[in-house]
């Protein structure tokens, strides 16, 4: 589904990846986890498509199309969904007409109709449901007021709604309590399906107990210097990252 | 140039005029203007707006109506409303498209000439005691030439249960045309009035029109007024609105400037008693060379008063807006409240906009806030939706939607407000 191969890319100058290598197979779920300053958030905006990062050398290949050289709007309709750290208050949107244009315009890049609206609201109704989503929440403008854990919770609704095929968790769990955390997660694995994967970024293991990864990879300096399974997190929980920073410095050495 | 005319025009009004108060008055206006000459840029106040385009030229006042202008009127979207209605072209009333439908008859609406003759008494109590002469020389100019305009009086306890639309149309189809309308509202105490005043323009010539509304709030009114100015073609406007508000009044005024190749709006609010509250809002979308500019005062001069303002603007093209709002907190103005913000959104390199808020605080217990922003869309916003499949003209589209109905969702008509934010969604 997702092929990374040698991915660098930079921030004004500064160099942030330095040769990702990553294959993500249809219902995998992969962790990615690291120090902060890693590069974590930056391969997710990479992969998004946001305009302030260059990408300097490798390439993504998405279900076979280049993902790097689409917009950001082809990315999610292709089935790519970036669930945000921090997503955007926009206000005078409601959450309504925001998701109802995402979808038509996702429908109409594919060649089918547009959803009527009452096959809509029907939709959004059942995708309320299995998210446990407060209706009032989406009458309301976009993210305006909301607590950190309404702004996640709306992530991972949006993303029912959008049913993408990959989608990208940056930092999900950050600034959430535990019961936020639980109903997020809830909401992600009941999105599994054994075709859609997910690659979830994260600094801490507690989301993964959630979220049960099938490889967890640490990211460090800008490359993958480590991958396991499921209990590679558990391993970085007891003991850090420093003991892999160590083991990098020593190769790098010899 | 246009002083010459003009001074022709009060020679040949005078000659007309019968004698009495009223001319007075208007000679008196007419000496303060030739005193003050039009505005410069050398005046603080007129810094940025530069009449020179208006004043190099000639424009004829006419009380001619042409037929053309009921299409105009019909097309509107204030005709759909339930409301009454006085329709003026050039400043003179047109009886057939006016209609009254209020149906109570110590509620006056009509034309201010017609309210001169009918209304001597209260007319002659409120007419000019608002809208300053000194120093004003547009208003004085307005005093001293005005042709006809809208009068309105609701008397204690009354609730007019309709909107009045004063509908101005700008009709320079043949020549240059001048037009100098001057509206009268009068509400008295416990009062409620909703007021549309909208301009419209036609023909290939250019307008001119220099407008004053003097308002007056009696102890407990409520008053919405809304101001829609979307005259297309060469238009110039220059319109000064006064609202005099006793105590426990509520005004809540919006102005939607959509079009217009020079418009300049005074707003003025003097709160003369305890717990008023005044409510400003604006929106102006400006593209090619136009040029708005919203100059706004508040005077707090009593206490325990609150103010909220917020200016909005969305300009394309080589436009140009000017904001200034002026915030007085008189000496004994205690425990005032007043917020104020102007944001902008420049869509063009070519782009100009001048804001300057302005504060000027004479009491010591009080709670002001002031505001301006200018930059272009958000890119974060711009970005989420655009990661959510939205291609980017349409998200920008949907940002400068929201930012702009956040204004026109002022207006409490809402069959009004659908059809002005199809007009402002066309315009973006």
């Amino acid at each position: 589904m997702l092929e990374i191969k040698d991915l660098k890319a930079e921030i004004e100058g500064k160099k942030i990846l330095n040769g990702i290598n990553l294959v993500v197979k249809p219902g995998e779920v992969h962790a990615i986890m690291g120090p902060n300053g890693a590069g974590k958030s930056t391969l997710s905006a990479v992969l998004a498509g946001r305009a302030d990062y260059a990408v300097k050398g490798g390439e993504v290949s998405f279900n076979g199309n280049d993902l790097l050289e689409m917009s950001p709007e082809d990315r999610a309709r292709e089935g790519v969904f970036l669930a945000f750290q921090y997503p955007v208050e926009i206000p005078g949107v409601s959450t309504t007409n925001f998701l109802k244009t995402a979808i038509n315009e996702k429908r109409k890049y594919l060649g089918l109709e547009p959803m009527e609206a009452t096959a809509f609201l029907k939709f959004m109704r059942e995708k309320m449901e299995l998210m446990e989503m407060d209706k009032a929440l989406t009458s309301r403008s976009l993210n305006e007021g909301f607590s950190g854990g309404e702004k996640k919770r709306n992530e991972v609704f949006q993303m029912a709604m959008l049913e993408p095929k990959l989608t990208i968790m940056d930092e999900t769990d950050s600034g959430l309590d535990i019961d936020a955390l639980r109903l997020v997660s809830a909401g992600v694995n009941k999105l599994k399906d054994g075709e859609r994967s997910f690659v979830v970024i994260t600094h801490y293991q507690r989301l993964l107990d959630y979220i049960v990864p099938d490889f967890v990879h640490v990211l460090y300096k800008g490359r993958i210097v480590k991958s396991g399974d499921a209990s590679l997190a558990k391993e970085l929980e007891a003991k850090g990252y420093d003991w892999i920073k160590a083991e990098v410095e020593q190769e790098a050495n010899t | 140039m246009l002083l010459e005319t003009i001074k022709k025009d009060f020679i040949q009004y005078k000659s007309q005029a019968e004698s009495g108060e009223f001319l007075t008055l208007r000679e008196a206006a007419f000496a303060e203007f030739e005193k003050l000459g039009f505005p410069t840029t050398k005046h603080e106040e007129w810094k940025y707006t530069n009449l020179k385009s208006i004043t190099d030229n000639t424009f004829q006042s006419t009380c001619e109506i042409k037929s053309l202008v009921n299409e105009l009127f019909n097309a509107s979207i204030e005709s759909k409303l339930t409301a009454n209605f006085l329709v003026f072209v050039n400043g003179s009333l047109v009886n057939e498209l006016s209609k009254i439908i209020e149906k109570d008859n110590s509620i006056v609406i009509s034309s201010l000439a017609t309210a001169r003759k009918n209304n001597q008494v209260i007319f002659n109590q409120h007419f000019g005691k608002y809208a300053k002469v000194e120093g004003q020389a547009m208003n004085a100019l307005n005093t001293a030439l005005l042709s006809d305009g809208a009068f309105v009086f609701v008397p204690d306890g009354k609730t007019v249960a309709h909107p009045v639309v004063i509908f101005n149309i700008s009709d320079a189809s043949d020549i240059n045309v001048l037009a100098q309308p001057r509206n009268l509202i009068i509400v008295e105490e416990q009062c409620t009035l909703t007021i549309v005043e909208t301009y419209y323009a036609t023909g290939i010539n250019a307008s001119f029109t220099n407008v004053v509304t003097e308002t007056y709030a009696g102890k407990g009114a409520h008053v919405e007024h809304y101001k829609i100015q979307q005259q297309a073609g060469v238009c110039y406007q220059n319109n000064f609105t006064q609202f005099f508000q006793e105590a426990d009044t509520n005004i809540n005024h919006v102005t939607l400037t959509l079009d217009g190749t020079l418009v300049r709006n005074n707003l003025h609010f003097y709160m003369n008693g305890e717990n008023c509250n005044s409510l400003l809002y604006g929106l102006y979308v400006t593209d090619n060379n136009d040029f708005v500019d919203n100059h706004t005062r508040v005077d707090h001069a009593k206490p325990n008063c609150f103010s909220d303002e917020k200016y909005k603007g969305i300009l394309k093209g080589h436009s140009t807006a000017v904001f200034n709002g002026k915030i007085m907190v008189h000496l004994d103005a205690q425990k005032t409240n007043a917020y104020q913000r102007n944001q902008n959104i420049l869509l063009s390199d070519d782009a100009t906009v001048n804001t300057k808020p302005q504060l000027e605080i004479f009491a010591d217990d009080v709670k002001c806030t002031h505001g301006a922003t200018v930059g272009e869309l958000d890119e974060e916003s711009m970005f989420y939706l655009r990661s959510r499949g939205i291609p980017e003209n349409m998200a920008r589209k949907l940002l400068l939607t929201a930012y702009a109905f956040d204004i026109a969702e002022k207006i409490k008509i809402p069959e009004l407000v659908e059809l002005l934010e199809q007009k402002i969604d066309g315009k973006l």
